[in-house]
């Protein structure tokens, strides 16, 4: 983390250089043809597309859940093509957070030990863990749903449970996919100006979405089709 | 990830699905139940039986043919001890006393009108009665025409049998001897450790004049009495040392030369019966309690079968902790101590199940209750061996789930 934080500014935090993905099912299905990208630190990016644009393949190399076929991702300087699987996983665990259309809270653990999972797979202390993880349960707005399951909470609380979870670990990108997909537009508007929060707090953000509205949030729109860029709109 | 949150997930998701827990649990609990069960009742059986021989004294050392192979006891009994023999190691230092035993065919014993049929009477010496208790009466003379009973034996009359009472004793060639009852004993040092089991009547006649088996000495020529077996008394303190002289005065013995093929003449110890008896007693309790382990085998399948289920239903959480950061090792970690918390908790719960049931067969079978603490410690490590080795394919199928298709599993 501290590493993180000394890092020039002006470096990226995300770099994509010409990077091809290619599934093999029956036939070969080219995700990302030859997609060159860079994420700012401190930016606020949003990936468009229709399905099948490559929007989620994009994601998960970027989130350090997938190599490219050809090319070369790299995360706060890091070429992650050249990482084995127990690096990308420590990489998921300190620089990445993900939020999830589907929240994918574990349901079983409480908001407050969802929060506190990825610290434990980071080693925390328990005292420690409990702080980081109440502090930002509160600055979302849920210090009194600590104990409850996601069952019990909302949508919309689940989805600050995911935020705040995504937020543990001090990460230098959040990935966001769809954040907004699961909860009525009241609900989305309210998660997009937690997320806005964040970036402002100097978080750089990568979002994916189909919807206009919600790309407008951030400070550029990258428009994906047959996994290629077609245009980035600067707003 | 430390062990200690490992240990905490993995309780909890044992707990968050009671009833199948506890009927994988249970699984193992049979299995381990059964093996404490059959292992503490054989560790019951074994001090029993032990217990039992332990009362005869251990420093006497009992000379008998026995088959060959040293396996069994000795069935084989035949008379090959001839006098000379017991005089030969009766010179040997820290020999205390040689009492032979002898049998005397007969086909009755009869007492006031009342005849009972009897194939056969010991034949035996004085010093039989060493230590022994008598309820009434003293040991007999050498010689005289007299008879020491066992309670078992007095008790086998109609009539109430004292010392003083005269007893016809009828003999195979159907010729009649009168002999004086002098004694009554509760039991006697002389004898095969087992001599005394179960009670049963005993007639002890002096060997001389009633012993009549005889042979020609090979070693010195003469007609000796022959005994099938003998019990040396020896020097507490020497007992060993005197067995293996023992043994090496019976090379060159008129049993030695007497003794039929693939029969041997043998010197041993209490302690040797013992050891042959435990060797037996463990033996039959590794068996039945390796069937035992088949159940455990059983239970041991259940939880790989329930952890399959589990990786497969939780298929999405393990996407999504390693989305978060968690290994592929983490992942392997937490479901094997998973299943290593289920085969802990049959092993913990089986003990004192297979305890309590062992206590109920000693019980059952009137034998003193024995614990086998080894075996406590053993089904413990067994119990969390089989969660291990139930839960290594399972929890390397979670390890290997692709997050990226985890997280989108329905």
């Amino acid at each position: 983390m501290d590493v993180n934080t000394q890092r020039s500014a002006a470096e990226p935090v995300v770099v994509l250089d010409g990077v091809r993905k290619r599934y093999e099912m029956g036939t070969t299905v080219e995700a990302l043809a030859q997609v060159s990208l860079e994420l700012e630190r401190g930016s606020f990016t949003a990936v468009m597309g229709p399905s099948g644009s490559g929007k989620s393949t994009l994601l998960n190399l970027v989130g350090a859940l997938d190599t490219p076929t050809s090319g070369h991702v790299s995360l706060d300087g890091r070429d992650l093509g050249a990482t084995t699987e127990r690096e990308r996983a420590a990489i998921r665990g300190e620089r990445v957070g993900f939020v999830f259309q589907t929240f994918n809270l574990m349901p079983r653990l409480t908001a407050l030990e969802n929060v506190e999972l990825p610290l434990v797979f980071q080693e925390w202390g328990r005292a420690e863990r409990r702080e980081r993880a109440t502090d930002l349960l509160e600055s979302v707005g849920l210090g009194d749903r600590l104990d409850h399951r996601p069952a019990e909470l909302s949508g919309g609380q689940r989805q600050r449970v995911g935020i705040a979870r995504a937020l543990a670990p001090e990460p230098s990108l959040l990935l966001a996919d769809e954040p907004t997909g699961n909860v009525d537009t009241a609900t989305g508007d309210r998660i997009m100006g937690r997320l806005q929060a964040v970036h402002e707090a100097g978080r750089t953000i990568l979002l994916v979405t189909h919807e206009r509205r919600i790309a407008e949030y951030a400070d550029r729109i990258v428009h994906l089709r047959d996994g290629l860029i077609e245009e980035v709109e600067e707003l | 990830m430390d062990a200690v949150e490992a240990v905490r997930m993995a309780v909890r998701a044992v707990r968050s699905h009671k009833l199948r827990s506890t009927l994988t649990v249970i699984g193992i609990v049979i299995g381990i139940a059964s093996v404490i069960t059959f292992a503490t009742f054989g560790a019951s059986l074994k001090a029993d039986v032990v217990a039992e021989i332990g009362d005869t004294s251990a420093s006497n050392v009992y000379l008998l043919t026995s088959p060959d192979e040293d396996r069994g006891f000795a069935q084989a009994l035949q008379p090959v001890f001839t006098d000379h023999d017991l005089a030969e190691i009766r010179s040997i230092d820290g020999v205390r006393a040689v009492i032979p035993q002898g049998v005397v065919p007969a086909s009755a014993v009869r007492y006031q009108g009342d005849t009972i049929a009897r194939s056969q009477l010991t034949a035996t010496t004085t010093e039989t009665f060493e230590g022994s208790e008598f309820v009434e009466g003293r040991a007999f003379e050498p010689g005289a025409q007299e008879i020491v009973l066992n309670r078992a034996a007095a008790a086998g009359f109609e009539e109430n049998v004292t010392v003083g009472s005269s007893l016809a004793v009828v003999r195979r060639s159907n010729e009649t001897v009168a002999v004086t009852v002098v004694g009554i004993v509760n039991s006697t040092q002389g004898g095969l450790p087992f001599g005394d089991f179960g009670g049963q009547p005993r007639f002890y006649l002096p060997a001389d004049p009633f012993y009549d088996t005889t042979v020609e000495s090979p070693t010195v020529g003469v007609n000796q009495r022959v005994y099938p077996s003998a019990t040396v008394r020896t020097d507490p303190a020497r007992t060993t040392a005197v067995k293996v002289a023992i043994r090496e005065s019976l090379e060159t013995s008129d049993a030695a030369s007497l003794v039929p093929e693939g029969t041997g003449v043998t010197a041993r110890t209490s302690t040797d019966f013992v050891a042959q008896i435990e060797e037996i007693i463990d033996q039959l309790t590794r068996f039945v309690t390796g069937i035992a382990v088949i159940a455990l085998i059983v239970g041991a399948i259940g939880i790989a079968n329930i952890m399959l289920v589990s990786v497969t239903e939780r298929t999405r959480e393990i996407g999504i902790m390693k989305a978060i950061g968690a290994t592929n090792r983490e992942v392997m970690v937490l479901f094997l101590v998973e299943s290593s918390v289920l085969g802990l908790l049959g092993a913990l719960i089986g003990v004192p199940v297979g305890t309590a049931a062992g206590w109920g067969a000693a019980a059952y079978a009137e034998i003193g209750f024995q614990l086998a603490p080894l075996w406590f410690a053993i089904a413990v490590a067994v119990g969390l061996g089989v969660g291990i080795a139930a839960g290594l394919y399972p929890a390397w199928t979670a390890a290997s789930v692709d997050p990226i298709e985890a997280l989108r599993y329905e």
